[in-house]
């Protein structure tokens, strides 16, 4: 290279730092770059990880001796509650969904996620959603029902105080952010890869995160529904849940382990992902059986879905039914055992380096098989009907949590540590963590076995001497402090080694995935240019791709028109076919998550003009949000420079858009399913499901409202063929009438939800049939709106012939619209009609 | 029919399992509430029966699923390294959903459906 080449070059990446680097100051909370939302979502998760410790030590503390009275019953109950809430809700999930978001867009080739903006307003919600959860601990009203919640325990009468409010609002507010990070990493990894990283050479880190993003979609909606009723019973006194109103408390169960079984996998799949990656780097080999590991992420995926009622093999459930769980949940351990065998495998045919990583990917293997055998133990019905409730589960858990997330983690932070800083930890000190982490966790937890065989019920705050439990129990919170004395010396470790570790050289393991091909520390580009891969092991095929990559050889390596830039690309295949614009830095995020915030403040404090007001903010923000996309200035405006092979996806007919659209409108759909699981669940289970004497929905009112947006969809679906022939009169007068129509079946539910004579405060038929009239009505008002907006944006030339991308991305919403509509109309009304002669 | 190199094959062996399991626990479920069968028949019940044989043949659709996508994999005109890929993993995922559909169901031979 030339000394002018050289200077090129700098100038280059001097401009590409500028476009996508974050504003300074406070500008850098309009951040939406992957790398700093990604770190933010994983230094947040630590801190509360830190929480979440100091709690489980106070429990410790307490149970070390017998009747010891440090803390109180109530105090106690508020501990067990949020440290299980914090750690599941607010560190797990997130810190991994954090370490996916910063990795995933480095590993495919790419410079940022999809949505970036959606990436900042996930991670703003859930600080404001886990600051809120635990600002009831400060103010000594957390709740206290444990982190499952159960009813009747979790409703008013039992917990009248705030307290299950901040959980119920507090965890969906997070749960937003979940669902958010999950369609980000699905539409991210199927359209944004490499040049030539067809599905056969992704990264296997990238498979599971696929895997876990679409578990997220589908497990967390249940959950979301759930709290969603509880709220709505203990804040309206709708009947969900209440036997003498004919709800049924198992509904509440069903909704929470169909998400909490899958959570556990969601928890995993992640973290067994940073073992398949870091295994084939310090065996210094390929990973035995790719397409076996890849099987195992599908089937898991599936199956742990399938385990739910395992959960509740006490509640009084046929046996035949309780044997189909038993078997499910034992099934599961195939795929488990298939990635085990492959890392094994790995291991065996390797020449190991035992470095940091290393040691606590070992560490995961021990404790995580330990952890998968109770599993398969407490999979037995019987064995499960003798320890259920004991500390047996609870050690269980841990052995299964803790190993099969914590020390993958701790790993995968240490192996990507010297990506972040440019430096390396402390070999001696990081050894020192491990041990006595290890041994802490084993003392702690091993023995809390035999306390649970020894009768020991979970979630009591003290107990009496001379049980057989007094020195099983000094010893399992010796081990704890032990523990948490091995995480102090990691923090440290973590801390000093950004200004005492020695400098990293580039790619200090010698792996093979295209993270390491980037400048460390990372640059917000990632990548000067985007490369192409004709292989699964890219850096271990060409050594020197970092160099070439930041030389500017491939892709994308001049920055048009000040815009960030990236490739779009075919899901299967890899091959690139657009050039996908994303947005830059913005206060959109914030701010749509601030004023979600404060909805959720005044419902938490049952103000509810305020919370109104707050839902007129929230939509504000969410139109501009839309608004400033596709051909507007502010995005990407038409211009004559703009590339043509491949163009700009906001040019074409798909893109991820129209992705992120059905993505998200499958969660949706299984928030729907959940709905009418519950509303079959009732009629026949609940044991006083009583029908009203008398139909409260108008047949014929609702029929019409049916045909209004029947016709509305058709139209919309007619007037998008006119904008594609370029009749832009004709599309315009198309989305009016499609919008006008939309309104009216709007306003014909409205008034069908103020003139019905609907009791749902007594009647659990009519609190389940308010919740569908709303659900329709919210998403065929959003339809109506968007449509409008599509109208003024053809009007003003963002939409068009040659734009007609947004107005197919909201397609989908009106056919889902629909399809709901009809479907209510069978279940909720058709079938009871046809049952019992009334609906 | 879609082609053994589709990508949606990697999950249509499951999406049957999923929805055969959904239909024998809901469909347990509704059976006891409104016709359980008398307990003292033991296993030998209709509703044992038809599971059975729902799981007889959902896993023979998934096991003939299976040989096409092995096939398919296998076969010189596969085409690019993904397509087969996809077809190998795919064959793999509707034996082990075939698997899970007949251990599922294995429990109705020996209990009674409502006890």
């Amino acid at each position: 290279m030339t000394e002018r080449d050289g200077a090129d070059n700098h100038q280059r990446h001097r401009e590409l730092e500028q476009v996508w680097g974050n504003l300074p100051g406070w500008g850098a909370l309009a951040a939406v770059n992957h790398t700093s939302v990604g770190l933010r979502f994983v230094v947040t998760g630590l801190c509360f990880f830190l929480v979440g410790g100091v709690l489980a030590m106070l429990i410790r503390t307490q149970l070390a001796l017998p009747e010891q009275d440090i803390v109180s019953a109530g105090l106690y109950s508020q501990l067990f509650t949020m440290h299980g809430t914090v750690m599941m809700f607010l560190f797990a999930i997130p810190v991994l969904e954090g370490v996916a978001m910063y990795l995933v867009p480095k590993m495919i080739g790419t410079r940022d996620l999809v949505f970036p903006r959606l990436s900042a307003f996930g991670y703003y919600c859930y600080l404001f959603g886990g600051l809120i959860v635990l600002s009831s601990l400060l103010l000594q009203i957390a709740p206290a029902a444990g982190w499952f919640m159960y009813t009747p325990l979790s409703n008013a009468r039992f917990s009248p105080g705030p307290g299950a409010d901040f959980w119920l609002l507090g965890i969906t507010f997070v749960e937003i952010s979940a669902i958010a990070a999950g369609v980000e990493l699905v539409v991210s990894i199927l359209l944004t890869r490499a040049n030539g990283m067809s599905l056969n050479r992704m990264p296997i880190f990238c498979w599971y995160m696929l895997g876990t993003a679409l578990m997220i979609i589908f497990g967390f909606p249940p959950l979301i529904l759930g709290s969603i009723l509880l709220e709505l019973e203990r804040a309206a006194g709708w009947v969900f849940f209440d036997v003498a109103g004919g709800g049924d408390p198992l509904l509440w169960q069903h909704l929470f382990w169909l998400f909490g079984h899958p959570e556990v996998y969601i928890i995993f799949l992640p973290a067994a992902g940073i073992v398949s990656t870091l295994i084939p780097v310090f065996a210094n080999r390929p990973l035995v059986g790719y397409r076996w590991v890849v099987l195992a992420i599908i089937t898991t995926g599936f199956i742990s879905f399938g385990l739910w009622v395992h959960h509740m093999f006490t509640v009084g459930i046929p046996q035949l039914a309780l044997a189909f769980f038993s078997v499910a949940s034992m099934l599961v351990a195939i795929p488990t055992a298939i990635q085990l065998f492959a890392w094994l495998a790995t291991l065996w045919t390797g020449r190991v380096r035992f470095q940091l990583p290393m040691l606590w990917v070992s560490g995961f293997l021990v404790v995580f098989v330990c952890g998968g055998l109770t599993g398969v133990m407490l999979a037995l019905v019987p064995f499960n009907w003798q320890v259920h409730d004991t500390h047996f589960v609870v050690a269980h858990m841990h052995y299964v949590l803790v190993g099969g997330m914590l020390f993958p983690l701790v790993a995968g932070l240490y192996y990507w540590l010297p990506h972040v800083s440019g430096r390396l930890p402390s070999m001696i000190l990081g050894r020192w963590g491990f041990w006595l982490f290890f041994g802490g966790f084993n003392l702690t937890f091993l023995l809390m076995h035999l306390t649970g065989l020894l009768g020991m019920s979970r979630r009591v705050y003290t107990y009496e001497a001379g049980l057989g439990w007094d020195w099983l129990n000094l010893l399992s919170s010796v081990g704890g402090f032990v523990m948490a004395l091995g995480v102090a010396v990691v923090i440290v470790d973590f801390a000093l080694h950004f200004r005492f570790g020695r400098r990293a050289q580039p790619n200090p393991w010698q792996a093979d995935t295209l993270e390491w091909a980037t400048p460390m520390p990372v640059s917000a580009y990632n990548f000067a240019s985007l490369p192409d891969v004709g292989s699964r092991h890219p850096l271990w095929e060409d050594p020197a791709l970092g160099e070439r990559i930041a030389a500017g050889e491939y892709g994308l390596a001049r920055i048009q028109h000040a815009r960030r830039d990236i490739y779009g690309s075919a899901p299967v295949s890899g091959r690139v076919c657009s050039v996908i614009h994303l947005p830059s830095n913005s206060w959109l995020p914030l701010q749509l998550a601030l004023s979600v915030a404060a909805l959720c403040i005044c419902l938490l404090l049952k103000v509810y003009t305020g919370a109104l007001l707050a839902v007129a903010v929230v939509l504000f923000f969410a139109l501009r949000w839309g608004w400033h996309n596709g051909a507007h200035p502010r995005a990407s405006p038409v211009r004559v420079t703009d590339p043509v092979d491949p163009p700009l996806h906001s040019r074409t007919r798909s893109g991820p858009g129209l992705w992120g659209m059905v993505t998200s409108l499958m969660a949706d759909g299984t928030l729907y399913v959940a709905l009418l699981f519950g509303w079959f669940y009732l009629w026949t289970v609940a044991p006083r499901w009583q029908l009203p004497d008398a139909a409260p929905l108008e047949l014929t009112p609702l029929l019409a409202s049916g045909l209004l947006l029947s016709l509305a969809v058709l139209v919309y679906c007619r007037a998008l063929t006119w904008l594609e022939t370029g009749s832009d009169r004709k599309a315009l007068s198309g989305f009016g009438a499609s919008a006008l129509l939309g309104l009216v079946h709007c306003l014909v539910l409205v008034w069908l939800l103020l003139s019905a004579p609907l009791r749902p405060a007594e009647l659990a038929h009519d609190a389940v049939l308010t919740v569908m009239l709303y659900y329709q009505l919210l998403h065929s008002g959003l339809a109506t709106v968007l449509t409008l907006l599509q109208l003024q944006r053809l009007r003003l030339g963002y939409v068009g012939k040659a734009l007609p991308y947004e107005a197919l991305v909201l397609q989908p919403l009106w056919l889902y619209s629909l399809t709901v509509f009809w479907l209510s109309f069978a279940a909720f009304i058709l079938l009871p009609l046809a049952w019992t002669g009334t609906s | 029919m879609m082609s053994p190199y589709h990508p949606l094959q990697l999950v249509l062996g499951l999406m049957v399992w999923s929805v055969w399991f959904v239909f024998l626990y809901g469909g347990l479920s509704v059976a006891c509430q409104f016709a359980a069968p008398d307990p003292v028949r033991g296993a030998f019940t209709w509703i044992n029966v038809l599971g059975l044989g729902l799981a007889l043949l959902v896993a023979a659709v998934l096991l003939v699923a299976a040989w096409r996508c092995g096939r398919a994999s296998r076969a010189p005109e596969a085409g690019p390294a993904a397509g087969r890929f996809i077809a190998s993993v795919a064959a793999a995922v509707y034996a082990l959903a075939a698997l899970a559909t007949l251990g599922i169901a294995l429990p109705a031979l020996m209990l009674p459906p409502c006890l």
